[in-house]
């Protein structure tokens, strides 16, 4: 196991230089430059050669890398926007818990309802809440996350007013964010009032990103109690006379959960990528939206660092999915 | 013709031909995978007779049908109302199949043709080609989907070309996987240890041997892929990665001002996003057929 682990993470030093390199190309490669789309269409070019220098934009690409690895790896710094000229670990440490906020929400709202949701259908396989539930997982991956987002606003947010239209928390409420998660912070300041703010503002988001995975996980686990079922081991837990309940439980629901565990791991990437989407429509203030806008700046530092940093967030929690998934499953061997 | 070439046509010529006349039997009965193909031909029909069903042209502007409000809503003259440069969003809506078709279509074939090549190399070939190129896969799939199609998006500028190239290129680690996979997998098949021992050549086991056994699961990803294309082509417009020229009738680009109008005029949102879920519905009900239609495990049934 251990030896496992070391391996995935020493891979994880090629992987992460070769997505250094193809990014810092990639961000030189778009059109246009920094110190243009910073100085406006009025920009003299002395001006622009100007802040090209200050960037150190003017110096040759490779010698440009091997600076930002410097910077990186010695001085342990992501450097800083050009277009804000906050530096990219302070910028990260406010908006990376505002997107794993927003992501771990939709898991959450997406696993409570997708998991009963699968083991009942598989329960009740063939019958009216069995077709009902994949003709809605069948809808739910067919629906654009935006088009979702913009339809849950409208409703709740804009017609009934029941929730907010946008943001992380209202105006009036005022609590220290030492950790930037907001729910996390109003526990912190013991301010049940900014708690219920925080998730408030939560709802609408987390059910517009988790409607994908939702439909996937009731899917698989419905899929693997249909499976799990026909098995020996609970025919024979059946036969010795254990109630039904304890069988569903103990034998059924627990091997079923395998499957069921990994497709959870796989949603990283479709949150991630979600996000940047969820975050438009309800201007949260998250990495998606913030990467975007970088692209629209040409900001190469944020691009880099933020690019960087959700490559490494995603390796890292495709490691703990296999791991975990080795521990839940005696069956698999890490080699 | 010496004998071996003799022997490996004749093996040649055994291709499986049951699978398939199998599989399209069962994917005509199930009535999921009908309403897809309804909804596919419906979306492909519009698509290609955009000009005959569109009363009026797409990027016609008639601010006078404003009157200082946005936007009337549906009536007699414009079904679908209209948005708030006074277009006719129903011919909007019918162009829009046109696009959406075309950037699936481009995108996916990018995608699987290039998956294709290097997944069926990096299988077959194994060794220095297989480690370098999943490694080049492994750095492609670390960055998540959509992040990769803003950054290629970004990179070829603004525009429908962009759009396919990017949608295409995230899905080639995909297909690439999913083939090597496919072809590791029937590597060790006795007919190919059988077409090798008749000395086969290894281009033509690689061709008429493995691929066609490893293409059913392909054919089931394209198809979902064609549902994600439609998607993310149209959350790149939404961003406002579309076309270059705005009043382009795409998809995702009509939904990208709609949230100001949530409030007076909810059809702008509501009508080009319930045609992308239309389409994307429809391929996503016949790619669920016909995996269940190619699943081996449940050959025989009816």
């Amino acid at each position: 196991m251990l030896r496992f682990v070391v391996r995935r993470l020493l891979l994880l030093v090629p992987i992460l230089l070769g997505l250094s390199i193809l990014v810092f190309l990639w961000v030189r490669a778009l059109p246009g430059d920094p110190a243009a789309a910073l100085l406006g269409e009025r920009a003299t070019e002395a001006s622009i050669e100007q802040v090209r220098e200050q960037y150190g934009l003017d110096r040759p690409v490779y010698v440009q890398y091997f600076a930002y690895l410097r910077l990186v790896i010695v001085d342990r710094n992501l450097g800083t926007s050009i277009e804000s000229r906050r530096p990219i670990t302070e910028e990260i440490s406010r908006r990376f818990p505002a997107t794993i906020e927003l992501a771990v929400a939709s898991l959450i709202f997406a696993i409570v309802l997708g998991i009963p949701l699968g083991f009942f259908a598989a329960k009740r396989y063939g019958g009216v809440f069995d077709n009902a539930s994949l003709v809605g997982s069948l809808l739910g991956i067919s629906i654009p996350i935006f088009f979702l987002a913009l339809i849950l606003k409208w409703i709740f947010a804009v017609e009934l007013g029941l929730f907010p239209t946008i943001g992380r928390q209202s105006v009036e409420i005022n609590v220290d964010h030492p950790t930037n998660f907001y729910v996390l912070d109003a526990v912190i300041a013991l301010d049940p009032v900014a708690f219920a703010d925080a998730i408030w503002h939560l709802v609408l988001p987390a059910i517009a990103l988790g409607s994908i995975p939702l439909a996937i996980i009731a899917r698989i686990t419905r899929a693997a109690v249909l499976d799990v079922q026909n098995e020996d081991y609970v025919r024979t837990a059946r036969a010795k006379g254990l109630a039904s309940s304890i069988v569903d439980r103990r034998h059924i629901f627990r091997n079923a959960m395998l499957p069921v565990v990994t497709i959870i791991g796989l949603q990283t990437g479709l949150l991630l990528s979600g996000a940047i989407l969820t975050e438009t429509v309800f201007a949260i203030p998250g990495m998606g939206s913030w990467l975007a806008e970088a692209i629209e700046a040409r900001d190469y530092p944020v691009l880099q660092g933020g690019i960087l940093f959700v490559a490494i967030v995603f390796v890292l929690v495709n490691l703990v999915v296999d791991v975990t998934y080795a521990l839940v499953d005696p069956r698999v061997r890490l080699s | 013709m010496s004998v071996t070439q003799l022997e490996s046509a004749e093996i040649q010529l055994e291709a499986p031909s049951g699978l398939w006349s199998d599989a399209w039997r069962r994917l005509v009965r199930n009535p999921a995978a009908i309403i897809g193909f309804v909804l596919v031909a419906l979306f492909i029909l519009t698509a290609l007779f955009a000009e005959l069903i569109a009363p009026y042209d797409p990027r016609e502007q008639n601010l006078a049908l404003l009157q200082g409000s946005c936007c009337p809503g549906p009536s007699a003259e414009h079904w679908f109302g209209v948005d708030d440069l006074g277009r006719d969003q129903f011919s909007r809506v019918v162009y829009g199949a046109r696009f959406s078709l075309l950037i699936g279509v481009v995108a996916v074939t990018v995608g699987v043709t290039f998956g294709l090549l290097l997944g069926a190399t990096s299988g077959f070939f194994g060794g220095k080609i297989d480690t370098l190129i999943m490694r080049l896969m492994d750095i492609m799939l670390a960055i998540p989907g959509l992040l990769l199609a803003i950054g290629i998006a970004a990179m070829l500028g603004p525009g429908l070309l962009s759009i396919m190239i990017a949608i295409g290129v995230v899905n080639i680690p995909i297909f690439a996987r999913l083939l090597r996979g496919s072809v590791l997998g029937q590597k060790g098949n006795d007919f190919v240890l059988a077409a090798r021992a008749v000395g086969v050549p290894r281009r033509t086991i690689l061709v008429s041997h493995i691929l066609p056994n490893s293409i059913s699961p392909v054919i089931v990803a394209a198809t979902l892929a064609l549902a994600t294309a439609i998607i993310d082509a149209a959350g790149l417009g939404f961003l406002g990665l579309g076309p270059q020229d705005p009043s382009t009738p795409e998809w995702g680009t009509m939904l990208t001002g709609t949230v100001r109008y949530l409030q007076t005029a909810p059809h702008l949102a509501i009508i080009p996003g319930l045609a992308i879920v239309v389409s994307v519905l429809g391929f996503n009900l016949i790619g669920d057929g016909l995996r269940e239609a190619l699943d081996p495990k449940l050959r025989g049934r009816a």
